[in-house]
């Protein structure tokens, strides 16, 4: 699409033959006097410099010399950039006004920077001819730009703006529906992710960037605006300049990345104050800032083989070729589109890498559910307990009873929980409790339940304590008294909330090392779950015991 | 009779001791119980033993680790476990029942009953007998014993190549575990019938079975019959 424009433009420029072949050089003289616009004037005395011209008006003259045109090359137009409000004279005759000048008492009425005017067939042959321009530049009196003028076929000059804008129209469009979309992504996703918001809001400033460098074909305005544009896309591609390291840095988990940006920063704003009133000048150093550091981060990224780092890079490469070889208003959007283009496709890899997770954690939550049903349903468990329980039937039919209904409540709290992720502490300690009844009629053990500090509104993902328990009456020996007592405590701390659960009784000798068994697992599984990163898990022996913490942070 | 419990549940191992003590009634028993893995080897390792009743998950700990060392002891070993899925495995190391948990008296009786009635054979074959040699544990497969041969309180393992082992275990107890093809021929020699190749008869009605190893091993007056009907 940008190839387009470029061609068109390129095209524009070199088919038709240039119809003056020299710079011409503009007189001015302050002053005014309708015969100044006459071709064959005596302009000798007039100056090269304008100077300061206050409200008066002033004339400016240029000769140039046109070659021969052929029909197809006319009718020819006179593009103007220039200041102030004027009436443009060709060879004598009045062509057109930009503007009102400031004459007799009246207040200028300020032209725009650019126009375009039609040049007569009868006045177009070859041969020298003479633009003058009658002024006012009252609005921005010190402003000293100089006039520019090209000619061409008339309807060239009037349509090629428009083609140019309308396929950078185009491009804005698209990166108007990215920012949008990248915007709601990020307002409605849960793992509200930076570089989400940061490239929303590059392609927003991009957006913006396109329709203020365009904005000149659709709104007049009025010369003395025209520096307050310029600034603002300064400001837009500054944004951009620092943004988009800065995403590549987060997107590739460079580290010190605050220095970078800070660094970065500093640069910019050093382009910024010494090259200031440069526009041009300062926005494709800003552009050459943000490559040089961007090539850094990608570097660095490649040597730790990131994923995407080497099409980041190739993207670079080409955003810098363009930069550097193509004309500045076109090759700064090339350029950033290039980088933009690169952004989504890290985009893409990252969206196809979560998707990836997010399955792995469904994958993961449902595995853990399952185990969570087969702690009760387990071989060990049922045919012991169950084996436990004909005993006391046959023994003691009362106490069976009772038995079984202990069973039963421990089924029924599992199987309430079954299907949660997260459940109220309560609920936990509520099947630790059954639990251990359970286990009193197997071991004939006196297990004791204390706990302190539980504050009733925390959630916990089922049955870890649970697991804890059930390792601390495996690898337990009762002490003195037959009994074994489990201890939880809650403690909110200004960082953490943390569980400690105690084990107090004799530890049974390790024949195989404990860790990591398939209890941890789970508990270790389930916190991953329900808090990510956030969370340590210890587990250890004691002078009284065993003791197994678990901080939950913040 | 001497008799170990090994099971960690207390409940369980009451029951287990009740019963058993019920089913030995008035016949001289003793028994233990111990909660653990640890004591329960050291016990055997220190005392003498006629039975051992195994539960295979003790505190976590993998009663399998130990059945090999068990089932390498003079003494026949019953699993009582909740692992119903591990009894074929069990089996196949040589023990002489696995009562599933939860079991009825009905159940453990059974298998008691097998340890003192020589006749009746595990229910699954057994693949390995397990040896001990040098402080080591070796399992040997099946069909690599050629014979065995009853040597006083222990038993030598000839093998099809060639090699000699030692044996815990009582000729009657091997005999017991061993597949139907392992015939008693002689009070002091246990034969896998397919490796053998014919009866001899020598001068002085003195029979003698030829192994296809090459081999002659005696056969005893009263199994003779018996044998030679099965050969041929």
């Amino acid at each position: 699409m940008h190839l387009l424009v470029l061609l068109f433009t390129l095209l524009g420029q070199f088919s038709l033959p240039v119809v003056y072949n020299e710079e011409p050089i503009t007189l001015y003289t302050t002053g005014d006097n309708l015969a100044f616009a006459a071709k064959n004037l005596n302009d000798k005395t007039w100056s090269e410099i304008r100077g300061n011209t206050a409200n008066r008006v002033f004339w400016s003259r240029t000769h140039l010399k046109l070659h021969q045109t052929d029909s197809s090359q006319r009718p020819l137009g006179l593009l103007i950039n220039s200041f102030g409000a004027f009436e443009v004279y060709w060879d004598g005759v009045l062509i057109g006004k930009n503007g009102k000048i400031a004459i007799n008492g009246k207040e200028e009425e300020p032209g725009t920077e650019s126009s375009v005017f039609l040049i007569p067939d009868s006045l177009s042959i070859a041969g020298d001819h003479l633009i003058a321009l009658r002024t006012t530049q009252t609005a921005q009196p010190s402003a000293d730009r100089r006039v520019g003028f090209r000619i061409f076929k008339y309807s060239t000059l009037l349509t090629m703006p428009l083609i140019a804008m309308a396929y950078m129209n185009l491009m804005a469009g698209a990166f108007l529906t990215a920012a949008v979309y990248y915007f709601f992504l990020y307002i409605n996703s849960k793992r509200r992710q930076l570089t989400i918001l940061i490239f929303a809001t590059i392609c927003l400033l991009f957006f913006l960037l396109l329709i203020m460098e365009y904005l000149k074909f659709h709104v007049v305005i009025p010369y003395h605006y025209f520096y307050t544009r310029l600034e603002v896309i300064g400001w837009l591609t500054f944004a951009i300049a620092l943004l988009v390291p800065w995403y590549f840095a987060i997107h590739f988990h460079l580290e010190k990345r605050m220095w970078l940006f800070g660094i970065l920063l500093l640069i910019l704003l050093v382009i910024y104050v010494y090259n200031h009133g440069r526009y041009d000048l300062t926005a494709s150093l800003y552009s050459l800032a943000m490559l040089m550091s961007t090539f850094l981060i990608v570097g660095k990224a490649i040597v730790r083989k990131e994923k995407g780092g080497f099409i980041v890079f190739a993207g670079l490469v080409i955003s810098g070729l363009v930069g550097r070889y193509i004309v500045y208003d076109y090759g700064l959007f090339i350029s950033f589109t290039v980088i933009v283009l690169c952004m989504l496709y890290l985009h893409s890899i990252r969206a196809s890498e979560l998707e990836q997770e997010h399955q792995e954690a469904l994958a993961l939550s449902s595995r853990l559910q399952l185990e969570l049903l087969k702690k009760n349903i387990q071989p060990h468990y049922l045919r012991n307990t169950l084996t436990s329980m004909m005993d006391w039937v046959e023994e003691s039919p009362k106490d069976g009873a009772r038995f079984i209904q202990e069973l039963a409540a421990e089924f029924g709290v599992m199987n309430d929980i079954a299907e949660q992720t997260l459940i109220p502490i309560t609920q936990e300690i509520e099947l630790c409790k059954r639990h251990l009844a359970v286990m009193e009629f197997r071991k004939e053990i006196n297990f004791q339940w204390e706990d302190s500090g539980i504050d009733e509104s925390e959630m916990i993902p089922p049955a870890i304590l649970h697991t804890i328990l059930e390792n601390g009456i495996t690898h337990s020996i009762p002490l003195s008294g037959n009994g074994i007592t489990f201890r939880l405590t809650y403690i909110k701390r200004p960082t953490m909330r943390q569980y400690l659960f105690e084990t107090l009784a004799r530890n049974r000798p390790i024949s195989e090392n404990r860790h990591g068994g398939t209890g941890f697992k789970y508990i270790q599984a389930r916190l991953l779950e329900s808090y990510g990163q956030k969370w340590t898990f210890h587990s250890a022996a004691t002078a009284t015991g065993w003791l197994t913490t678990i901080n939950i942070l913040n | 009779m001497k008799i170990l419990i090994i099971e960690d549940e207390a409940r369980i191992a009451r029951r287990l001791q009740r019963m058993t003590a019920e089913f030995f009634g008035s016949k001289a028993h003793e028994i233990t119980v111990c909660d653990s893995l640890q004591k329960g080897i050291q016990y055997v390792a220190s005392k003498p033993l006629n039975l051992l009743l195994l539960d295979l998950n003790l505190n976590g700990d993998d009663g399998f680790q130990v059945l090999e060392r068990m089932v390498a002891c003079s003494f026949h070993t019953i699993i009582v476990s909740a692992y119903t899925d591990k009894a074929i495995t069990a089996f196949a190391y040589g023990v002489i029942d696995f009562v599933p948990k939860p079991f009825d008296e009905d159940r453990l009786f059974q298998a008691l009953k097998r340890c003192i009635t020589p006749s009746i054979k595990p229910e699954e074959g057994i693949k390995y007998l397990s040896i001990k040699k040098a402080g080591q544990l070796r399992l040997v497969g099946i069909a690599e014993l050629n014979y065995i041969k009853g040597a006083g309180i222990y038993t030598e393992l000839h093998l099809k190549n060639g090699e000699k082992e030692l044996h815990d275990k009582s000729l009657e107890h091997l005999q017991q575990l061993l597949p139907a093809n392992f015939e008693r021929i002689h009070k002091s020699y246990l034969v896998n019938l397919e490796l053998s190749d014919k009866v001899l008869v020598s001068p002085g009605s003195k029979y003698g079975l030829l192994l296809k190893s090459g081999e002659t091993l005696p056969i005893g007056r009263s199994k003779y019959k018996e044998l030679k009907s099965k050969i041929i």
